[in-house]
């Protein structure tokens, strides 16, 4: 059956109306049924199913796509698909989109641990700060208040010297 | 020293030695990092990795972190010589099959490997016999701490060491326990200790780490995360879930002597009979055997063989240490023969 409006090509949507109790069958090809109603949504293209599924699944990489690391020429994308970075910068330019993955990998995003020998004197203050604030919601988690209050004499001390973490 | 002089010895690792050493094979700990000023390595050209490789190459020799420190560069080696350093865990996998400049520093005893230019600028790699990451984690320490004060490593006060891959950002540290666990593999109980290392962040991987299949009941234990606990948090951790699964096989070992004896046995002195008189030996073959004889020495059923010749055995058998043995590239039906002979040498000697 061709299409009762163009003439040319097969029709693939049949609707039936039913206009003052009078029933109509139309018989249409896909791009004249377009124009003939709206009832008839047009199908997505292939890059619209991706594009949806990326943000359904991890909408930062939409916001993310045009970013790129000015320093190594990294883009976020490229990390994506290769899943290694380029240079230490790019912790700070896809900050946003790695957070996410680095709290998902770790379960954690602040890091805790050594700090290295020739590192700044702020650094290395403020890396304590945050060990002693771990230690000290862990005292008080187990209901350790001795400890606790020596962790919170030591925080006092320091925090003299040192602003707030982010 | 040039590799060919270490055919006939093993790391320390391998002794035999340190606390649970029947179920604890080794202990190790490698750090990742990278030096600030250049890309991170799948981003440099290659005058950079140039740069890299003998800015950190210098730097250990100068900084004369070990006594009797070798330097073998990975870019002109052959594939067997490549093959060999990753047998004896001195290399890893992907730093052998990679491309460039590149290479591997290490000591004498091979307790300490420093790889350049492997996934990150700089691996610095511990490891020792048994049951031991409180001293493993010390040399660690000291070593980064050295090389920490003579280059400027990538940091973040947020992220911590930064590193190629976000997996092994923070700490940059990874923990590794080898364990032989045969008794918890014939009883299919290893099952449940997968999953419960699973609950902590831990995970379970074959002989040559990530993607490598089990094999002769050597089973290594990591942390997965590297990020928001400190370094002897992460230790601490694998230190208290070890003990269990080391326990968890001594059960199921004296389960297995009280309900199947003879079975268990047979099985043994069967895998002991081969490996004193088979001709052809497979290396997938000879790690079943080494594994059965080795659990024979630990439940005292066999007396005249020392621990540390069958830590050695599992090493010195595979492939890249038949053909340095050799001296020559070997077929496989080749190296069937000779794996044969050098076990039937080794252990008839005694």
């Amino acid at each position: 059956m061709k299409c009762e409006s163009c003439n040319k090509k097969l029709a693939t949507v049949h609707l039936t109306e039913i206009v003052e109790n009078e029933k109509k069958e139309r018989h249409f090809c896909e791009d004249c049924a377009q124009n003939v109603t709206n009832h008839f949504p047009k199908a997505p293209s292939p890059s619209d199913i991706l594009t949806s599924l990326i943000n359904q699944v991890s909408p930062e990489i939409r916001e993310m796509s045009k970013t790129t690391c000015p320093v190594c020429g990294l883009s976020y994308l490229e990390f994506r698909s290769q899943g290694r970075l380029g240079c230490p910068m790019d912790y700070n330019v896809f900050k946003k989109g790695l957070l996410p993955l680095i709290e998902r990998m770790h379960g954690s995003s602040q890091h805790v641990g050594k700090v290295p020998p020739n590192a700044g004197a702020e650094i290395i203050k403020k890396n304590e700060m945050i060990q002693l604030r771990k230690e000290l919601n862990e005292a008080v988690e187990k209901e350790d208040y001795e400890r606790a209050a020596e962790l919170r004499d030591k925080i006092y001390e320091l925090s003299g010297n040192v602003e707030d973490g982010d | 020293m040039e590799i060919r002089d270490l055919t006939d010895k093993t790391g320390e690792w391998l002794r035999g030695t340190g606390k649970e050493s029947d179920i604890v094979i080794s202990s190790r700990i490698r750090l990742a990092r990278n030096i600030t000023g250049y890309p991170f390595l799948s981003r440099s050209n290659l005058k950079q990795r140039k740069e890299i490789e003998s800015l950190l190459r210098n730097t250990i020799i100068e900084s004369s972190i070990a006594q009797d420190i070798s330097y073998v560069n990975l870019n002109n080696a052959t594939s067997v010589d490549k093959l060999f350093l990753v047998e004896r865990h001195l290399i890893s996998k992907e730093h052998a099959a990679g491309e460039g400049e590149r290479g591997v520093a290490f000591e004498k005893s091979e307790t300490i490997s420093l790889m350049i230019n492997e996934e990150d600028h700089l691996r610095i790699q511990v490891i020792h016999s048994g049951f031991e990451l409180n001293d493993t984690w010390e040399t660690t320490d000291e070593i980064d701490n050295i090389l920490g004060k003579r280059l400027n490593f990538a940091f973040s006060a947020r992220f911590g060491y930064l590193t190629a891959c976000p997996t092994n950002v923070g700490t940059g540290m990874r923990v590794s326990v080898m364990l032989h666990l045969p008794a918890l593999g014939m009883t299919k109980h290893i099952e449940k200790v997968f999953n419960a290392v699973g609950k902590l962040g831990l995970v379970v991987r074959g002989l040559y780490g990530e993607g490598t299949k089990v094999s002769g009941d050597l089973y290594q234990i990591s942390n997965q995360f590297a990020l928001g606990k400190s370094e002897k948090e992460i230790i601490s951790i694998i230190e208290s879930v070890i003990p269990r699964i080391t326990s968890y096989e001594r059960m199921a070992r004296k389960a297995l002597v009280l309900e199947s004896k003879d079975q268990l046995e047979d099985r043994i002195w069967r895998s002991y009979g081969m490996l004193k008189a088979a001709r052809m030996i497979t290396s997938e073959e000879i790690l079943q055997l080494l594994s059965q004889v080795r659990m024979g020495v630990n439940i005292g059923l066999i007396d005249n063989i020392e621990i540390q010749t069958l830590n050695e055995l599992f090493v010195l058998t595979l492939p890249g240490h038949l053909q340095k043995l050799q001296g020559c590239e070997l077929d496989s039906t080749q190296r069937n023969i000779i794996r044969a002979s050098y076990v039937r040498k080794r252990l008839e000697g005694l």
